[in-house]
């Protein structure tokens, strides 16, 4: 199927590694989607999370991205050329509802990314999210095979800053699919980010409403129960920022600040009207599931009472998923009795 | 008459003797040659295949900077070659540590992997990774300490009136269950992100190391090689030799203990910059004895043999599954077989314990 | 003569010290029953047991469902792993012998990411079983391999099978989590060990495999005594020492994979204490056998508690307390413990 011909891919590459990006589509490769060839012609510059403005003559349109990075370009029409996961795509949140036919697959595993593949992609440019606190890009952080990191110097990378809203990081990502040429005002696509905008405007009334209503965003496991901590939380620090009364445990484990740990016999520490339960491990009888195992679940009153939802716990990247969580929380809201817990 | 009867065969022996060595000399000469030709053909080959195929032409000259095409030098220079090299400098490291701990330990079984020194180097790094928050180059020298101080930890334990094989095996296999444990531990302490960092180092790849490690690396495999060479050289001879030779029975030791350091170093060297890759230092030497034939015991043939594994191991992990793996597990899959059979049939040798 | 005497003297002493043992083992059930992460005052705790029923209050709850049955399977563990790892230690004559040396812990780690991976199957309740099976698969494995050749299965290929095929089987695991991250933060768990969260189901489960385990060690002492004289001697003796050593493995199969299984891997309780158990009672295994089954939950069930007590409202994994006090203890054995006389 992908019997390169050598000779081919080694002249398109020494073009671009050139530096004169020809985008000369000699049909090796499926190009970039509809929005893309929209594309205006450029010069091109972006604002990186980093801070550095990374500026191009011509408007990429042959994108590398990471998977939740990805999946918020393709929210906004722009097709990635290569896709790299830190898990099998298959199973990571961003990616598994999505069609990725005719996109290739660069990696699924943490550290992994073919370079060699990614260079026959061509790109022109590659998004990952920035890391304040590590200083890297998604995918190129310290650690990851040596190899891997080469793919910096296929094409300039960019990417808006992981940190302390979700709803940044999303217009983040609208911002940039609008530089590279995307329609984000168009109908079909300025639904989603409308849908978002409805979406919190819903769950503001609702929290209002319900203004003695206390959440906490829990993860019970086989040996204890984690309480978040919504600073290291973008979305939790959202819900907060909406009105909603999360609750930031006291004693957050040193080590590990992201999470307070109770042993099962301190389960009931925390008595909140709702719970969120870590959406990465939420099924619909996860609540039933984990009282039948664990005796002390159900002392917490809400898990008792039902008032249990999925909480999206550390992926969210596009306004749709955003959107998607936050009418699922606000029923659980308005659905939810503020006198359970304490 | 009396004499020359006794004389005679002596003659004859002496005679066949040297013919014997001449004969080891030359099959080891051969054997070594053809082997350093394989391992160079390897060497060549794996910078070959990949997402696009290269010809062994475009290879060499872009290795030897004899033709500028950027695309070529790109994927060979900036991404084949340090894979490659790795794998060639991790792999020679390997076969000459692993040949000398069984030389050393006189067990076909003890090879730095099993007695605790990869394991001392994984909880090193691990550590780093996760209570210090370290990366890159810190990593590799917290490994390479780590394997220092496991290997001395292991002398000094085993240490009862000289090192005897069997209780160093034993000891070493104790000190990896500990090392093991405590690896464990610290993974539950980590931050998911450093976690998937750690398990990213312990599966072992040749493709970790960067530039600087790997100069490293080559720099003390050009240094120690030659060195352990030299050293064992003069310990055989101490070994065989005449009762004055005896009489100096502290230089034997030191002899014993230099050889062993260099191993010692060699191995944590490795596996500082490829992670812990388990059976190429265990197959090595015993693989070069088999092609060596009576001449056994070389540790360049060993070395030469540890690259070829490697070699071969990258290039089936990386190229020929259908999803890459670790080059530790392929390692794995190629060494069990052999350690099943050396179980199998080491007792027969008298060496099983 | 006086040698006889001395031992007769030993075995008089030795037949109360079980006793003592006995009464130690209650006293600390009992502190594991009133101490934990959480402050609940004694009255209640005995109010609790002398009703045997939950008054619906937290206190009863944790007190029932919670620690008892923890404390109940701390010690049907800690004696099983106590006893497997005296009679591995006898009959491989390996002074460091344990259940994790002979691949137990790899095999059942596979086995549980395997269940996880490609079954989906989560909690401690369901590992259990896929754990058991990867703990007798992998010691089955590595006595098959040691068996090989002509000696059969003597300690150090027995010894150095188990580190092959856990070095074999931890790659496969590693392999496989790299590309799943809910695995390797499932298995990172599951892999310190710990007695917190199993309660009735796993108890239940387990605890026939290690009564009847138990229940048939015992009868091995004579046995062990054979063997440690040496395989040339015992078959002077007119031992099956194939055969024997065949059953010593199947109930070591049986004790340690449920142990592993309902705990996940502790490790020193059964590397040190049948150790202390030889210090204590001298070389006969007949003595050896029952004092490890006695001395191993008290410090487990010890080091449980100590756990739960020095991070309120957390609590650190039992198999943590071990690897910190446990470290010492092994170096100490190892050093100066009278290794050639096992």
């Amino acid at each position: 199927m992908r019997a390169w011909r050598p000779a081919l891919v080694l002249t398109a590459l020494s073009v671009v590694l050139a530096g004169c990006g020809s985008a000369d589509t000699s049909g090796t490769t499926t190009a970039a989607s509809g929005a893309a060839s929209a594309a205006p012609a450029g010069p091109w510059s972006f604002t990186d999370g980093s801070g550095k403005v990374v500026k191009a003559d011509k408007t990429p349109t042959r994108i590398i991205a990471h998977a939740g990075e990805a999946a918020a370009l393709m929210s906004f029409g722009i097709k990635p050329v290569g896709i790299y996961a830190d898990e099998s795509v298959k199973t990571d949140a961003n990616l598994k509802d999505l069609d990725l036919t005719g996109i290739e697959i660069l990696g699924q595993e943490w550290g992994k990314i073919d370079v060699e593949k990614a260079a026959a992609l061509r790109p022109d440019l590659i998004v990952g999210d920035w890391w304040p606190a590590e200083k890297a890009h998604s995918g190129l952080e310290e650690g990851v095979d040596e190899k891997s990191k080469k793919l910096a110097e296929l094409a300039p990378v960019v990417g808006v800053s992981q940190g302390k809203s979700i709803v940044d990081l999303a217009k983040g990502y609208e911002d940039l699919a609008k530089s590279l040429g995307a329609a984000v005002d168009s109908p079909e696509i300025a639904a989603n980010k409308k849908r978002f905008e409805a979406a919190v405007a819903t769950f503001k009334e609702a929290v209002a409403a319900k203004s003695g209503l206390t959440v906490a965003a829990m993860s019970p496991a086989d040996d204890k129960v984690y309480v978040a901590n919504p600073e290291y939380a973008p979305e939790l620090l959202d819900f907060q920022r909406w009105g909603m009364k999360v609750i930031n445990p006291d004693t957050p484990d040193p080590g590990f600040p992201y999470w307070e740990n109770l042993s099962w016999e301190n389960a009931d520490k925390y008595q909140p009207d709702l719970i969120l339960f870590d959406g990465r491990s939420f099924k619909p009888t996860s609540n039933a599931d984990w009282g039948k195992k664990q005796p002390t679940w159900f002392k917490i009153k809400a898990a008792k009472a039902g008032a249990v939802v999925s909480w999206p716990a550390y992926w969210l990247h596009t306004y749709g998923h955003f959107a998607t969580e936050l009418d699922k929380l606000t029923a659980a809201v308005k659905a939810a009795d503020p006198n359970i817990g304490d | 008459m009396k004499t020359t009867t006794t004389v005679a065969p002596q003659v004859a022996t002496a005679g066949a003797f040297r013919a014997t060595r001449r004969r080891r000399t030359s099959r080891s000469l051969v054997v070594t040659c053809s082997l350093a030709v394989a391992v160079c053909a390897l060497f060549v080959l794996t910078m070959m295949v990949g997402s696009f195929q290269l010809s062994a032409g475009e290879v060499i000259a872009s290795v030897l900077q004899l033709r500028e095409d950027p695309s070529v030098d790109f994927v060979v220079r900036g991404l084949r070659l340090p894979t490659a090299a790795s794998a060639l400098a991790v792999g020679l490291a390997l076969g000459a540590a692993g040949t000398i701990f069984q030389q050393l330990l006189r067990n076909p079984l003890a090879s730095p992997d099993f007695v605790g020194i990869n394991s001392g180097a994984g909880l090193a790094a691990i550590t780093g990774i996760v209570l210090l928050q370290v990366s890159g180059v810190a990593v590799s020298a917290l490994a390479l300490a780590g394997a220092v101080a496991a290997a001395l930890l292991m002398y000094v334990l085993a240490w009862r009136d000289g090192v005897a094989g069997y209780r160093f095996i034993l000891i070493g296999i104790g000190a990896t269950l500990f090392f093991d444990g405590l690896i464990g531990y610290m993974l539950t302490r980590a931050q998911l992100s450093d976690a998937r960092q750690a398990m990213h180092w312990l599966t072992g790849s040749v493709g970790q190391a960067d530039a600087s490690e790997l100069r490293l690396l080559l720099g003390a495999l050009l240094l120690l090689l030659p060195t352990a060479v030299l050293l064992q050289r003069q310990l055989r001879a101490l070994e065989l030799g005449d009762d004055t030779a005896r009489a100096l029975g502290i230089r034997t030791e030191l002899s014993r203990a230099g050889l062993l350091a260099t191993a010692v170093v060699l191995t944590a060297l490795a596996v500082a910059v490829a992670g812990p890759i388990v059976f190429v230092a265990l197959v090595a030497g015993p693989i070069a004895n088999r092609l060596l034939g009576p001449a056994t015991g070389g540790i360049i043939p060993a070395a030469l043999v540890g690259a070829a594994l490697l070699l071969t191991a990258d290039l089936i992990a990386v190229h020929l599954l259908p999803t890459a793996l670790p080059t530790g597990v392929v390692t794995g899959a190629v060494g069990a077989p052999y350690l099943l059979w050396l179980l199998a049939t080491t007792n027969r040798q008298g060496a099983g314990g | 003569m006086s040698s006889s005497n001395n031992l007769a003297r030993r075995a008089s002493a030795l037949g109360p010290g079980l006793a003592v043992l006995c009464v130690l083992l209650a006293l600390v059930a009992f502190l594991s029953v009133t101490l934990g992460s959480r402050s609940i005052g004694l009255p209640e705790v005995l109010r609790a047991l002398g009703n045997l029923d939950t008054d619906g209050s937290i206190n009863s709850t944790v007190t029932l469902e919670l620690r008892v049955p923890r404390t109940l399977l701390g010690i049907l563990v800690g004696a099983a792993l106590g006893v497997a790892g005296a009679i591995l230690q006898g009959v491989t004559r390996n002074p460091l012998a344990d259940a994790g040396i002979m691949g137990i812990n790899s095999g059942a780690a596979v086995f549980v990411v395997f269940a996880v991976t490609v079954l989906g199957v989560r909690g401690a309740g369901v590992y259990v079983w896929f754990a058991f099976a990867g703990a007798i698969a992998a010691l089955v494995l590595v006595y098959a391999i040691a068996s090989l050749g002509r000696e059969g299965a003597t300690p150090i290929k027995l010894a150095l099978a188990g580190v092959a095929v856990t070095a074999g089987l931890a790659s496969v695991t590693t392999g496989i989590v790299m590309t799943n991250v809910e695995t390797l933060n499932e298995l990172r768990f599951w892999q310190v060990g710990s007695l917190a969260g199993r309660y009735a189901p796993v108890l239940t489960g387990v605890a026939p495999f290690l009564i009847v385990g138990l229940i048939a060690s015992l009868g091995f002492g004579r046995a062990l005594n054979g063997l440690a004289l040496g395989e040339d001697m015992a078959r002077g003796l007119g031992q099956q020492v194939t055969r024997t050593r065949a059953a010593a493995f199947g109930v070591v199969a049986v004790l340690a994979g449920a142990a592993t299984a309902a705990c996940g891997p502790i490790v020193f309780v059964g590397l040190v204490v049948p150790h202390v158990a030889r210090f204590i009672c001298g070389p006969d295994y007949r003595w050896i056998l029952p004092y490890s089954m006695f001395l191993s939950p008290i410090v487990l069930l010890l080091a449980d508690v100590l756990g739960r007590v020095v991070v309120v409202p957390d609590e650190l994994q039992v198999g943590v307390v071990l690897g910190v006090l446990g470290a010492p203890a092994f170096v100490g054995i190892v050093r100066y413990g009278r290794l050639s006389e096992v």
